[in-house]
């Protein structure tokens, strides 16, 4: 047979399979759709909390309004007491509790350094941060506020008073996700993922199911058939990346700051890699759908050791030894480094290396589970 | 054939692969995903610093910032390109530049600045990071301000404070006290791992035994009775997990706890019977396991994000809302919550899940059709 006319039979065994059809093209699809939904809003905003007012005084009021007026906080009542807005935060009516202290006021002008108190359900972290973000910010406007107000009375003229009121200055810069979108964090990272495991589905099943009938498979030599597999199935992953690093990315507005040519070398040794696994899966599971199953069971433990979660440095060394075997490890971090950083080439180039000694070393794996498993006809 | 009992221990033993799922896999990925994360808090993260002024102050400032938990200021360049290289390739996570003439123009009082970059890219990390950097720049801004003060002579330290830092912030991180991030995480993890293991173990379940006792004997009883007894024989099992993984957090991890255990064990039950509900339905929609699995993966593998720990609930949209009020998960995730930080009552909890796990009486009911299409598909054949 030749090459040729083993890729169209590949081809089209993938497309009368309507299990692969389902899995690798309704899958990717819907995933484009349904993964981001959660995030849509991209950040937290307006979380509502409570406040208790000890003081009641102009300031304390004041306060109060530049709370409200910051997007992270909503002020949605007051009360009058602490009980009664514990109350409201354990019936979670609110997400935060601010405190502002009796004599607040007077503490201010007398130099006494009153303490604001905040409390927030800390087991939800973006919710918490945000509300503390908020509250930080406004009291901290406030804070400088006094201060440029004690500096007018010093005797400072008003032009130096407003940039005397601290020693020095920090300007922060939030870099590569400037808005901080939980969209652009999320995505670019899960994507990956799914075309990873929708992947080792699709050609796990098709091996699966054919390793032990006959067909136009059954003829073929273990390195050819290996090769023209994944190369069919990469060839038609080609076309499905395409669809999310370009569409998709362009939808949800996520940076696409490489270079396409970047992106086509990162995805090779990716994706051949990845067929190569579900190759091996195929052949070795007894049945075609545990597939799936171990594709469903390994998602969560790969996404978290990816490094994008969590930070590497913090994960232990055998977890990373270990997640350094799986393709989609080192795609997330070249893929974020140069679509989501804007690195050039050669800064993922040992990434790239690496990508492609996994390439090496599950294709081996790969000749030998079809040498053992997949029956096969005289040739 | 037909009287033979449907004997599960039969099944167990000749299927390896379900076995495993209803014992170690659980244990192994949750083991994992934990052990991942186990370090709970992160500390140290590199951190580069461009000092261009290379005096006192400047060196005051460093040492302020390697001294916060978050990070660690080994990394030191001497021009900002090769900083922001640094941080594209991910050797940092941010870095400070620090201008000339800084000590100086403290000096005479001329507020310098300094720019803090920081790579947001990773959502979480980036927020460690900011607000580490902040409360180090204020804690130097204070130390300079206060002697400051005290050098004007004629007044207390108190006092030098209390004209520097005009308010002080009390934050009270509840329920997490040092934000904890593997608490974080894996309260959400775990359940989201059990909810895959019991609807892949319903579908492996059933498709065993209809391979094991024949198609067939299985749609001529009484299919819908049948898919009870066989799959609901595996619900101790789930149940266990369940109880296990709650033992782990609260006995063996000692995060706290404010809630009722029967509550909990309650909105187990009701969601292992959904989860049960649902991996059935998978199966019966075509009695094609693959099939099945493509339908349960697309149901469950994405339920971690739905979840809404992560991402707050109320700001999702609504098509959002709606799939989340779909998944088993995210209603026991709420129960239990609700039970281990607010410690609900537990009439409030059972009411709840009740009312939220009633919906999936909807798919149980509709087995009956499908088995009946089935059936009738089946007669046709022979």
């Amino acid at each position: 047979m030749t090459i040729f006319r083993l890729f169209t039979s590949e081809v089209k065994a993938v497309l009368s399979n309507p299990i692969i059809l389902l899995t690798v093209l309704g899958g990717v699809v819907f995933y484009s759709f349904l993964y981001p939904l959660p995030y849509s809003h991209q950040t937290p905003v307006e979380q509502k909390v409570t406040v208790v007012n000890l003081d009641k005084s102009r300031t304390s009021f004041q306060l109060e309004r530049m709370v409200d007026a910051t997007p992270q906080v909503q002020l949605v009542n007051r009360a009058s007491s602490i009980d009664e807005a514990k109350d409201r935060f354990l019936s979670g009516e609110v997400n935060g509790i601010l405190v502002i202290p009796e004599h607040f006021y007077r503490d201010l002008l007398q130099g006494k350094s009153p303490s604001l108190s905040f409390a927030g359900d800390a087991a939800y972290f973006l919710v918490y941060g945000t509300i503390v973000e908020g509250l930080a910010s406004a009291s901290g406007t406030l804070a400088a506020q006094v201060k440029v107000a004690s500096l007018l009375a010093q005797g400072e003229p008003i032009s130096t008073a407003f940039t005397h009121y601290s020693a020095s200055n920090l300007n922060i810069k939030p870099t590569f996700n400037p808005e901080i979108g939980y969209l652009s964090y999320v995505v670019p990272a899960v994507f990956i993922l799914i075309l990873q495991q929708t992947l080792i589905m699709g050609v796990g099943i098709l091996s699966g199911t054919q390793k032990y009938g006959v067909g136009y498979w059954s003829s073929i030599p273990t390195l050819k058939l290996v090769f023209m597999r994944s190369t069919t199935f990469v060839a038609i992953y080609y076309l499905l990346a395409m669809y999310y690093f370009g569409f998709s990315f362009n939808y949800y507005q996520i940076h696409r700051l490489a270079d396409p040519l970047i992106l086509l070398a990162l995805l090779a040794p990716f994706l051949y890699t990845s067929s190569f696994i579900g190759i091996i899966l195929g052949n070795v599971l007894p049945r075609r759908e545990l597939v799936t199953v171990v594709a469903l069971f390994s998602s969560m433990p790969l996404i978290f050791c990816s490094g994008f979660i969590w930070p590497l440095e913090a994960i232990p060394e055998p977890v990373i030894w270990i997640s350094q075997l799986f393709p989609s490890t080192l795609a997330i971090q070249a893929m974020l480094k140069t679509n989501q950083m804007g690195a050039a080439f050669d800064q993922v180039i040992s990434l790239w290396e690496l990508m492609w000694a996994q390439f090496c070393f599950w294709g081996m794996w790969a000749i030998m589970f079809d040498r053992k498993y997949r029956l096969k006809t005289k040739y | 054939m037909e009287t033979t009992p449907y004997s599960q221990l039969h099944v167990l033993k000749n299927d390896w692969w379900l076995l495993s799922c209803i014992s170690w896999i659980p244990i192994l990925l949750s083991v994992s995903v934990w052990w991942t994360l186990s370090q709970g808090i992160a500390r140290d993260l590199p951190f580069g610093i461009v000092d261009l002024d290379k005096s006192t102050l400047s060196a005051q400032l460093v040492r302020i910032l390697d001294a916060t938990p978050t990070l660690a200021t080994h990394e030191a360049y001497v021009d900002i390109q090769e900083a922001k290289s640094a941080l594209i390739e991910g050797k940092i996570y941010g870095y400070a530049v620090i201008p000339s003439d800084y000590m100086r123009n403290i000096y005479r009082n001329n507020p310098p600045q300094v720019s803090v970059f920081y790579n947001s890219q990773f959502v979480l990390i980036g927020k460690l990071i900011n607000s580490a950097v902040q409360q180090a720049h204020g804690t130097f801004n204070t130390q300079i301000s206060v002697l400051q003060n005290l050098a004007k002579g004629n007044q207390p330290i108190s006092l030098a404070v209390g004209k520097t830092v005009t308010i002080k912030n009390q934050i009270t991180p509840l329920f997490n006290q040092n934000s904890n991030y593997a608490q974080f995480l894996l309260t959400a993890v775990v359940p989201a791992l059990w909810q895959i293991v019991i609807i892949v173990s319903t579908i492996l379940v059933l498709s065993a035994n209809f391979r094991i006792y024949g198609a067939k004997n299985f749609l001529c009883l009484h299919p819908f009775w049948l898919t009870f007894r066989i799959a609901g024989a595996y619900i101790p099992f789930y149940l266990m997990f369940g109880f296990a993984f709650l033992a782990w957090f609260y006995l063996g991890l000692k995060w706290p706890f404010h809630g009722e255990l029967l509550a909990l064990l309650y909105a187990q039950f009701l969601t292992t019977v959904a989860c049960v509900v649902m991996g059935s339905f998978f199966f019966v929609l075509t009695l094609d396991t693959a099939r099945a699995m493509s339908f349960a993966g697309a149901f469950t593998a994405p339920s971690f994000a739905f979840m809404g720990v992560t991402f707050p609930v109320t700001d999702m949209s609504n098509i959002a809302s709606t799939w989340r009020s779909l998944l088993p998960i995210s209603h026991y995730i709420e129960a239990h919550i609700s039970q281990s930080s607010y410690g609900v009552t537990v009439m409030q909890t059972i009411n709840q899940i009740s009312i939220d796990m009633a919906r999936y009486i909807f798919p149980l009911l509709l087995l009956i059709p499908l088995y009946k299409k089935h059936r009738r598909a089946w007669q046709i054949q022979k």
